[in-house]
């Protein structure tokens, strides 16, 4: 019984870092429509940013961790002002289009620095000493990222929902014409909603590097890893893409505790999070916890 | 008087020409190479010192004129681990008329397979699939195949195993080609008699937590696991499997599990990715690491430095891979112009497969000699198993070959 739980506290941990990832997609689309194919570079990019700051600089790791959330708040902010704040009011395919040559623009500036083609790895910082209760364990580097996921999670829900910025975003996402009408500034806003999923993503970076070390591909890899995550949360939903991050987690963990190396069967940790989604998408076409519009003429 | 002024002129025409070709006599040959690899993209981490250990040696041998007056141009190329762009640049490189070229990935080597055998161009590729030389004569692999190196792992294991009963292994796969490519070999190896018992084959994915997979091996009694991938799920494993307890401190500890893998799971980057969690991982290659003092690792070191090469770079055994292929095809153009034959790709071919026996090539770089003949095309056959005590690799025991790689062919 305690492998079964094992398998669901792992589940959990994975799921909640795949919902942290997952978050800056969302926290985009929730206010813009578009979709950020350049995602999974920021997640490197503050994941590198806090190893500099560590590695190279000497700062703490619990304040380069800060800064560079700080960092890619303003970096991320900032790409949004140079390469995106003209395509406000264009087609959303645009914009898709722009993020995805924005993908290659950070591919080859992270290249020219020596994270593109050298592996890093954060010091050792926590406890290297087991957390266990019943037979489930947990490490300290693992249990720190469940705790900071939570904490953003809470933190950007209320944002959203209780703060006078968070609901002008969600207005800009319902309709841009409506809210110019009634004073929110649409590019004041596109330009905090980048800023907010740069933060996301460079928490999300800091924690899958410590986990599995500083790897560029691996690292940028995860922006199309928790695709199905924010598919199926949901595009606009944090709620969402936490419920939906768990579950891919624990069917993960399930599919290469129980099925994997049984009946002949390799790999369906990869495939079978695509086959439920599929599933569930078939009768929930916009996720979980998607919103329905429905347009009445 | 006409005659004479056209005399002068046709004489000076004749010294102006003789001059000329006097000139392009002592200013040397140039011979023309290609290597196309992935400096940036996936795997860059690999192809990025490996790029630098050829420029450096080429380099070398133009500046310490060890083919005289003659000079190797080898243009460098990055292909992103594209294949489409592998086949640009050869095709490119074909055109600049090259004698030897350099390949990098599995999959550009099996795809552009037929170009090299239409083209007659002997080719030295970064990946060592036993698979690059089926239905192939001008593939030559620099080191021994990941087979052999899986079979040399799975030797090892049956050699050193200390528990009682047949060691039960599990093989730890990239989901590819490259990764798959030993698995059947290492079957025939135990239908052949290797005295192991595999219990299971992983193919992992982009994995944050192996807990389940770590665990279900453990329930299945697995002691060994022999990887066939990259570094980075490597040490993510190595992390978890620390973290659970499973690491064998010593090899084949009894309920533990110890960690094997193959050329491209180790090496310094290995260590920077998993930190203290490398500790005890088992590792074979041919190539020789700059942790332990020797001839290799001063030639080595000496040219990193010769060329302003930062530290990571200069203790890559990616370094030393991309040195010692420039080394074999700057020797096949050394033997080649001793014997007075022109360089073309026919007699840098025919240099290749005439070294072995006496005309063996011994580079610091490898464990053992290189040796190619028409039915051997894989270099070093020597391996070295090494093992990360205090956060480097140390060789354990002597260099060998595998013996069922013989048995199984």
């Amino acid at each position: 019984m305690s492998y079964f739980f094992q398998l669901v506290v792992s589940g959990i941990v994975v799921g909640s870092i795949y919902a942290l990832a997952a978050l800056g997609f969302v926290l985009i689309y929730k206010s813009s429509k578009v979709l950020n194919i350049a995602h999974g570079q920021i997640i490197a990019a503050g994941a590198f940013i806090a190893y500099a700051l560590t590695g190279m600089v000497g700062i703490p790791i619990y304040i380069s961790f800060l800064l560079s959330m700080v960092i890619t708040f303003f970096l991320a902010m900032s790409v949004e002002r140079i390469f995106l704040r003209r395509l406000i009011g264009e087609p959303i395919i645009s914009v898709i289009m722009v993020t995805i040559g924005l993908m290659s623009i950070i591919d080859g500036l992270i290249f020219l620095t020596p994270f593109g083609s050298v592996n890093f790895s954060f010091p050792l910082f926590l406890p290297q000493t087991l957390i266990s209760f019943g037979g489930v364990s947990i490490s300290w580097t693992q249990l720190v990222g469940v705790i900071v996921t939570f904490l953003m999670i809470g933190g950007f829900s209320w944002f959203f929902k209780k703060s006078t910025v968070g609901i002008s975003m969600r207005a800009v996402s319902d309709d841009q014409f409506a809210s110019m009408s009634v004073g929110i500034s649409v590019p004041r806003v596109f330009g905090l909603a980048w800023a907010t999923a740069g933060l996301s993503a460079a928490a999300a970076g800091v924690i899958i590097g410590n986990i599995t070390g500083l790897n560029f591909e691996t690292l940028q890899a995860f922006g199309i890893t928790v695709f199905p995550v924010v598919i199926l949360g949901g595009l606009d939903s944090i709620l969402g893409a936490v419920v939906a991050g768990v579950i891919m987690g624990i069917i993960q963990q399930f599919a290469s505790g129980y099925l994997d190396g049984n009946w002949g069967l390799n790999g369906t940790a990869e495939v079978l999070p695509y086959i439920i989604l599929l599933i569930i998408l078939l009768f929930k076409p916009h996720g979980l916890f998607g919103i329905h519009e429905i347009e009445r003429v | 008087m006409k005659n004479r002024k056209r005399m002068t002129v046709v004489f000076s025409l004749t010294l102006i020409v003789l001059f000329a070709f006097t000139v392009q006599a002592q200013a040397g040959e140039t011979y023309k190479l290609g290597l196309s690899l992935a400096i940036t993209g996936p795997t860059s981490d690999a192809g990025d010192p490996y790029s630098k250990g050829v420029e450096d040696y080429f380099q070398y041998v133009n500046d310490m004129k060890i083919l005289g007056d003659d000079k190797i141009e080898c243009t460098i190329r990055d292909d992103q681990y594209k294949t489409d762009v592998t086949k640009r640049n050869f095709e490119d490189f074909l055109d600049q008329g090259i004698v030897f070229y350099l390949n990098y990935s599995t999959g550009s080597t099996l795809a552009l397979k037929k170009d090299f055998d239409e083209e007659k161009m002997p080719t030295i590729p970064a990946s060592f699939h036993a698979g690059n030389l089926v239905d192939s004569s001008y593939i030559f692999l620099p080191i021994a195949s990941y087979s052999a190196q899986a079979i040399g792992l799975a030797e090892y294991v049956a050699n050193n195993h200390k528990g009682s009963g047949t060691p039960k292994v599990a093989m730890f796969l990239h989901p590819s080609a490259f990764g798959r490519g030993p698995l059947e070999d290492v079957q025939k190896a135990v239908a052949a008699g290797l005295k192991i018992e595999i219990v299971e084959v992983v193919e992992h994915g982009k994995d944050l937590d192996n807990t389940a997979m770590l665990q279900r091996l453990k329930s299945k009694g697995v002691q060994y696991v022999i990887g066939q991938t990259i570094q980075s799920p490597v040490a993510t494993m190595l992390k978890d499997a620390s973290r659970l307890g499973l690491v064998a401190k010593t090899f084949g500890e009894e309920g533990k599990i110890t960690f094997t893998g193959c050329h491209y799971t180790g090496g310094n980057d290995l260590v920077s990715l998993a930190g203290p969690a490398a500790e005890n991982y088992y590792w074979t290659t041919s190539y020789i690491v700059t942790s332990e003092p020797g001839v290799g690792t001063d030639a080595q070191l000496a040219l990193a430095k010769k060329y302003g090469r930062d530290e990571k770079t200069a203790n890559s055994h990616n370094y030393a891979n991309g040195v010692m292929v420039a080394q074999v095809a700057a020797e096949a153009i050394l033997r080649a112009k001793a014997k007075g034959v022109k360089i073309t790709k026919e007699s840098l071919y025919d240099e290749l497969l005439a070294m072995n026996g006496m005309n063996a090539f011994y580079p610091v770089t490898t464990v053992g000699p290189v040796t190619y003949s028409k039915t051997d095309k894989a270099g070093v056959d020597t391996l070295q198993m090494y093992a990360v005590k205090d956060g480097v690799f140390h060789s354990v025991g002597a260099p060998f070959i595998p013996e069922y790689t013989g048995k199984i062919k």
